[in-house]
């Protein structure tokens, strides 16, 4: 194709091509230099955890219940999966259900929406709200007591929007052409939840059941008036608090002798090793799916 | 057959509105429970600063119609202000690091080690939030005390605030600074989904225009990301202004005391809440406790406001780019 272009070519002018190139040089070199800060900030927060944990963890603390000043911290390691346990056994079967509902073209469609409004929106309620509201309600005038239930249901309710709408986007991964078909061969709901449903998005339940139960097991406020503490094992599921590691590192870190200190450093490197561990392993098999 | 897969519906239909019962119900009981204080304290609850629990030892004393130990006043001016002020802090800082860490690595990162960077800043929030207390207590307060604080505290006098004692570490500028790292990876990574959102072809053209990668960042910043850019700094927000823990351990968690300077203890509503409720509970006229509830309210209807006008204007996002230019 030949040009019609009749003028100059040296008319057009490349204004400020130094000053522009400059600007970029500096955002190029100012975006590294503020990646590998943050970088440098994660890495030191890591491994000053890590080596302050590993440089002060002794056998007996692993192996003993304490009171987040003297002996162990088993009751809280124990604690801890006792509680997200809880936690999760009342927001997982909800979370399936919803998540069901809202991705069944059924229901109509409003419906739908406001469900995932809320659900969204409950994902943004402080926790130290949700924790007042245990706190009222569960602890007091159910009269649970600080208690395994009380806890639980606290840490359910943080649960639950994060699960439900992780199991909603597995649900929703799942070819349309395969339940269509399984309706069309005469298919009732149940079935094409128990059969196609549920063990496709096997994978992707399992990496929201893993990420939720990572921030469970780091959260406190909502654990402070619901599940309370306990310097011993919990007895049962009501009236009975429960101990928990993100507890001995506020405390321990605020309780004047050093060993209460190891104690919070202790607690502190499991924490940040589960979770973050919890956090990875999810990440790994979402990817897969 | 029919009827229970009826009744199958039903039972997904009514776990579809947990999440809505439970929202509504946390609002009403909370609510419920403030109620005694909005007789005791009117409006003066939200113009005044103090906050005394009161004489729980002596006979109880009726105010309004309302038993309350003697001596008891509560405002909650001091701990909105340190909300308030920490979250603005929180948002000053973060939003300029997860805007350049957006354009490293959409722009200038090589795609390969894209998601992995991703995923590490994403790490940030992972991290429990007692560990970052920790972590502020033992390492952060400890360089602000020494080293940071005094030496703005000697150059930067000028600026109205950074003039002032230093006392500890512990206060607004700690409680920022680890507020930011805990918004960081949501902020960052609402930018970076929007950017990837970009149709490829402006990319291209933007670039094959002989712009630089500076300018197509700003570029797609200011139309087609404008809005997740905002929301999703929105979405911080809301979080930030939440956040109990961490912020309970390193600012000071002063109470009556207005800060002087950046340098000052604050507290917030929601360290407030946490730290107070232990005490509240041997009030035999629940006053103590009704106050709690009433910050709770206050605090519950910030935070979510903030977050659904994020997630309003950041789920507009994508479709932006489309409707202007």
């Amino acid at each position: 194709m030949t040009s019609s272009y009749t003028g100059n070519r040296q008319e057009i002018q490349w204004k400020n091509v130094g000053s522009r190139k400059l600007k970029d040089t500096i955002a190029n070199g100012l975006s590294y230099v503020v990646l590998g800060m943050m970088v440098v900030i994660l890495l030191s927060i890591f491994i000053y955890i890590l080596d302050s944990g590993a440089s002060h963890i002794t056998l007996t603390m692993l192996i003993t219940p304490g009171n987040t000043a003297t002996g162990g911290i088993l009751n809280a390691i124990v604690g801890t999966w006792e509680l997200v346990g809880m936690g999760l056994l009342f927001s997982l079967p909800p979370s399936v259900l919803g998540a069901l509902y809202v991705v069944n073209g059924r229901s109509n469609g409003t419906l739908s929406l406001v469900a995932r409004l809320f659900t969204d929106v409950l994902t943004s309620v402080p926790s130290i709200v949700i924790g007042l509201f245990a706190f009222i309600v569960l602890v007091q005038r159910l009269d649970m007591g600080y208690s395994l239930i009380a806890g639980g249901l606290a840490l359910a309710v943080m649960m639950l929007p994060y699960l439900m709408r992780i199991i909603e986007i597995s649900f929703r991964n799942i070819p349309k052409e395969q339940i269509e078909n399984a309706y069309a061969l005469g298919a009732d709901d149940i079935s094409v939840a128990s059969r196609i449903y549920l063990p496709q998005a096997k994978v992707g339940m399992l990496s929201g059941i893993l990420l939720a139960v990572s921030i469970a097991a780091g959260e406190t406020a909502q654990l402070l008036y619901s599940a309370g503490w306990n310097n011993n094992y919990a007895t049962g599921f009501l009236h009975s608090g429960v101990g928990y590691l993100t507890y001995v590192v506020w405390n321990g870190i605020n309780y004047p002798t050093t060993y209460s200190h190891y104690l919070a450093f202790v607690s502190a490197m499991i924490l940040i090793l589960s979770v973050t561990g919890m956090i990875a392993i999810s990440k790994y098999i979402g990817r897969r799916q | 057959m029919k009827a229970t897969n009826r009744i199958f519906n039903f039972l997904t239909f009514l776990m579809a509105i947990v999440p809505a019962v439970a929202l509504i119900s946390i609002f009403v009981f909370v609510f419920q429970e403030s109620l005694p204080l909005w007789k005791f304290s009117g409006l003066s609850f939200f113009t005044t600063y103090l906050w005394n629990p009161g004489f729980q030892y002596q006979q109880p004393i009726i105010v309004h119609g309302i038993l309350a130990p003697p001596g008891a006043q509560f405002g909650l001016d001091l701990f909105l202000l340190g909300t308030l002020s920490t979250s603005a802090l929180a948002i000053l800082i973060a939003f300029p690091i997860s805007f350049l860490i957006t354009l490293n690595v959409e722009l200038y990162l090589p795609a390969g080690i894209k998601k992995f960077t991703v995923s590490m800043i994403e790490l940030f929030a992972g991290i429990p939030s007692v560990v970052y207390g920790l972590w502020g207590i033992i390492v952060l307060e400890p360089i602000l005390f020494r080293s940071v604080e005094p030496w703005m505290a000697q150059h930067l006098s000028f600026v109205p605030g950074l003039k002032g004692e230093i006392y500890s570490g512990a206060g607004l500028i700690a409680s920022g600074i680890i507020l930011s790292f805990m918004i960081i990876p949501i902020v960052t990574s609402v930018i970076v989904n929007s950017f990837d959102s970009v149709p490829k072809e402006v990319k291209e053209g933007l670039f094959s225009l002989g712009a630089t990668k500076w300018e197509v960042g700003k570029y797609l910043t200011t139309s087609y990301s404008r809005a997740s850019t905002v929301g999703g700094t929105l979405l911080g927000l809301g979080r930030a202004l939440g956040e109990t823990m961490a912020v309970l351990m390193v600012s000071g968690a002063v109470t009556n005391i207005l800060p002087a300077s950046f340098y000052s203890a604050t507290n917030t509503m929601a360290a407030a809440i946490a730290s107070l409720l232990d005490s509240a509970l041997t009030d035999s006229t629940r006053m103590n406790l009704a106050a709690l509830a009433a910050l709770g309210v206050v605090l519950m209807a910030i935070s979510l406001t903030v977050s659904l006008i994020g997630r309003k204007i950041a789920g507009r996002g994508s479709l932006r780019g489309y409707e202007g230019d």
